[in-house]
């Protein structure tokens, strides 16, 4: 039954790549060495595999990739982009695309992305955060929404149905929660950073029915938020140790390390925690869109092109031309084909017959239904990076102790907001 | 004759040019755009005289962060000449010259190793649940030990692995120190029946205070620079409590909000704090 299967996924593999091989005719005459700042992602090592391709494709150009961690690489482009300008290609994401693109830092993307490369079959909720002010800036190279990921052996062992609903959760995460046995209730991100505790503490905030501006004015600072973070720092109880100043990679790290009972994660977890190569608890592991009333935190990284680099029309088509043949539908084939789960961003490699033959249909449904549920948590503004990262401060000081009152948190939140507001005009 | 009286400025004139244009320039811009309201986002700012310098002082973070790099500066400065002086002479005291060498070449690998692989070498041996330096801990009580993650000892967890660097550094130095002084004093002293502690503290530590000021100056100058360590280490958390000026300006230019000119007054302020300090320190030990 599987060969038939194997040898189906394989011919449309091939035909993946033979309609590949049709967009390499379509050459632009590029032959510089297209610079690029991103953070490390295999999709990207893998690109490096074959920059041959591209330089027969572009007609001669070449790439060079200088990867920075997270916050690192947040703050070089934006350093770059404002001065000097080095980098023809920024990876971006959803919370800075507004201002990249509001200061003028990189240009429209469909200006320069060639038509044959199909950008519309890009997943739908990955066009919707890299578009800003009715321009599309980024090609998605990674992104989704959350997923709950739980442990089944431990949710079977103690009779607990995986929770649907918030209470149902929380429940399950003081009754798995055995510190003595090293497993831990949940795992969170305390870390400071827009990207980091907030993004993981917005999803109670919008699911409880926050919202953080009427127009200019600021309106988060009322019963919503002080009930997600009451119910977020409820939670930090009986989460993992690390994960108080923790970010992705903690939270993460402690569940496929076997030390964490369940989580809610963006979706990518799920592609790492199902592996048996980055995973000691591959094979135990369930997964559910998040309990309502949650939102998922919709999300997405991708690469655009930088202004300052490329001067003229012809840098900034070649830099279009490589953003477009390092999203193709081709490369995102050999990531399947390479079993990067969460380098994957469109529709068709998601709903062929070699992605639901790697990971089941299961994960094809769960990510179907979570899709429902994902949301644009954050405040799409060119401030918010700005208005984030300061509630990240003031949010890991509560979870750390060395604040108790929520309210006066949420209360000098909103005086920033306003100054913030007040300097952008 | 007056040719040769013009020599050191036909040499030292390049070298001061280039000091010039690298040190001053970029001094003299700082200055200038500290007085603006220029962001990373909106570089056409506009002049807005002292209103970046007198926000700062009703800035909690920014009164934190004052707090956060003298405490700072204390703790390493004080713990690295403590344990430089009392390693140095333990070393001098009890070991044979030859191990002396070997322990002195191993001193020094921590110091040669960079300051961000460094931190992160330490940042996860101080993981509450796979942390080497957490581990004896863990096995004892059964409860993690989350050092970086707790308020109360993030900061001195951080100087520790800079006086672990710069401590055992400097106890080679003084080591070599007290090996260069002359031996009648000490031989002097033992005949008078002074008792080991008395020797150091009254006729060797005298004899080393040029040598262990400069030490201090060079430690104290290190210390403002300690940047790179607490940024891979906490990023200035948990919540602000490692938070230092240096970190706090970073964050404020590049990290959060792009405000240049708000991160170029703190810039302006700490350097012109730090020349304050140092000539006055400087004044009082000579």
């Amino acid at each position: 039954m599987t060969k038939p299967k194997t040898l189906v996924s394989s011919i449309a593999f091939a035909c993946l790549l033979s309609t590949g091989l049709t967009t390499l005719a379509v050459a632009a005459e590029c032959s510089d060495t297209i610079k690029v700042l991103a953070q490390p992602r295999d999709g990207l090592t893998l690109l490096e595999d074959y920059k041959s391709e591209f330089e027969k494709l572009s007609g001669g150009a070449s790439f060079e990739i200088d990867y920075l961690n997270e916050n690192d690489r947040r703050a070089k482009t934006k350093a770059d982009a404002s001065t000097i300008g080095k980098y023809n290609v920024y990876y971006i994401d959803e919370a800075n695309v507004a201002l990249f693109a509001s200061a003028g830092w990189v240009a429209p993307l469909m200006d320069y992305y060639p038509a044959d490369y199909d950008y519309a079959d890009f997943d739908p909720g990955r066009q919707k955060v890299a578009t800003y002010d009715g321009k599309v800036w980024f090609a998605p190279i990674t992104g989704g929404g959350d997923l709950m990921v739980y442990r089944k052996d431990l949710l079977e062992a103690a009779g607990i149905a995986p929770p649907k609903t918030l209470d149902e959760y929380i429940a399950a995460v003081k009754k798995l929660n055995q510190p003595d046995q090293g497993i831990y209730g949940t795992a969170l991100r305390g870390q400071r950073g827009s990207g980091a505790n907030v993004w993981r503490w917005m999803p109670f905030f919008k699911g409880f029915g926050g919202n953080w501006f009427d127009g200019k004015t600021p309106v988060f600072d009322g019963e919503q938020a002080v009930k997600a973070t009451e119910t977020y720092l409820e939670l930090f109880k009986y989460s993992a140790p690390g994960s108080q100043t923790g970010g992705w990679d903690e939270a993460v790290g402690a569940f496929t390390s076997g030390q964490v009972a369940m989580l809610i994660e963006s979706t990518p977890l799920v592609g790492m925690a199902i592996d048996p190569k980055s995973s000691k608890v591959a094979g135990k592991v369930g997964y559910l869109p998040p309990p309502a009333p949650l939102t998922g935190g919709g999300y997405g990284h991708g690469l655009a092109i930088g202004v300052k680099a490329n001067k003229d029309e012809a840098s900034k088509t070649c830099a279009g031309l490589f953003i477009a043949w390092a999203t193709s539908k081709e490369n995102e084939a050999r990531r399947l084909e390479a079993n990067q789960f969460s380098e994957l961003n469109r529709t068709s490699i998601m709903t062929s017959p070699k992605f639901a033959e790697l990971y089941g249909p299961d994960l094809g449904q769960a990510l179907a239904e979570t899709g429902k549920l994902t949301a644009v948590n954050f405040w799409q503004s060119p401030q918010w990076p700005d208005l984030g990262d300061r509630w990240g401060i003031i949010l890991e000081e509560l979870i750390t102790g060395t604040r108790s009152d929520i309210k006066e948190g949420l209360d000098e939140l909103d005086g920033f907001a306003k100054d913030l507001v007040a300097r952008s005009q | 004759m007056k040719q040769k009286n013009s020599l050191p400025a036909v040499f030292l004139t390049p070298a001061m040019g280039i000091l010039a244009v690298l040190a001053l320039v970029p001094t003299a811009y700082a200055i200038y755009i500290s007085f603006q309201n220029r962001e990373l986002s909106r570089p056409d700012g506009s002049l807005i005289g002292l209103a970046n310098y007198i926000d700062l002082f009703s800035d909690r973070r920014f009164i934190n962060a004052i707090g956060v790099s003298l405490t700072w500066e204390a703790v390493t400065v004080g713990m690295t000449l403590l344990i430089a002086v009392g390693l140095g002479i333990l070393l001098f005291e009890c070991v044979s010259p030859r191990t002396r060498n070997l322990l002195a070449l191993l001193f020094l690998v921590p110091v040669i190793l960079p300051r961000v692989s460094a931190a992160f070498v330490w940042k996860f041996a101080f993981h509450p649940l796979y942390g080497i330096a957490t581990y004896p801990y863990k096995a004892i009580t059964g409860q993690p030990l989350d050092l970086l993650s707790n308020p109360a000892t993030a900061l001195a967890t951080v100087a520790l692995v800079d006086v672990w660097q710069w401590g055992l550094f400097f106890a080679v130095i003084v080591l070599k120190l007290l090996e260069t002084l002359p031996p009648q004093p000490f031989e002097a002293a033992r005949l008078d029946h002074a008792r080991t502690w008395e020797i150091y503290a009254f006729i060797a530590l005298p004899m080393l205070k040029a040598p262990l000021i400069s030490l201090a100056f060079v430690k104290m100058i290190e210390s403002l620079r300690a940047f790179d360590l607490i940024y891979v280490m906490t990023r200035g958390g948990p919540g602000i409590a490692t938070e230092t000026l240096d970190m706090y300006a970073f964050s404020q230019g590049f990290i959060e909000s792009g405000r240049i000119s708000y991160a170029s007054s703190m810039a302006v302020l700490m350097m012109i704090a730090t020349s304050i300090a140092f000539t006055f320190i400087w004044k009082r030990v000579q």
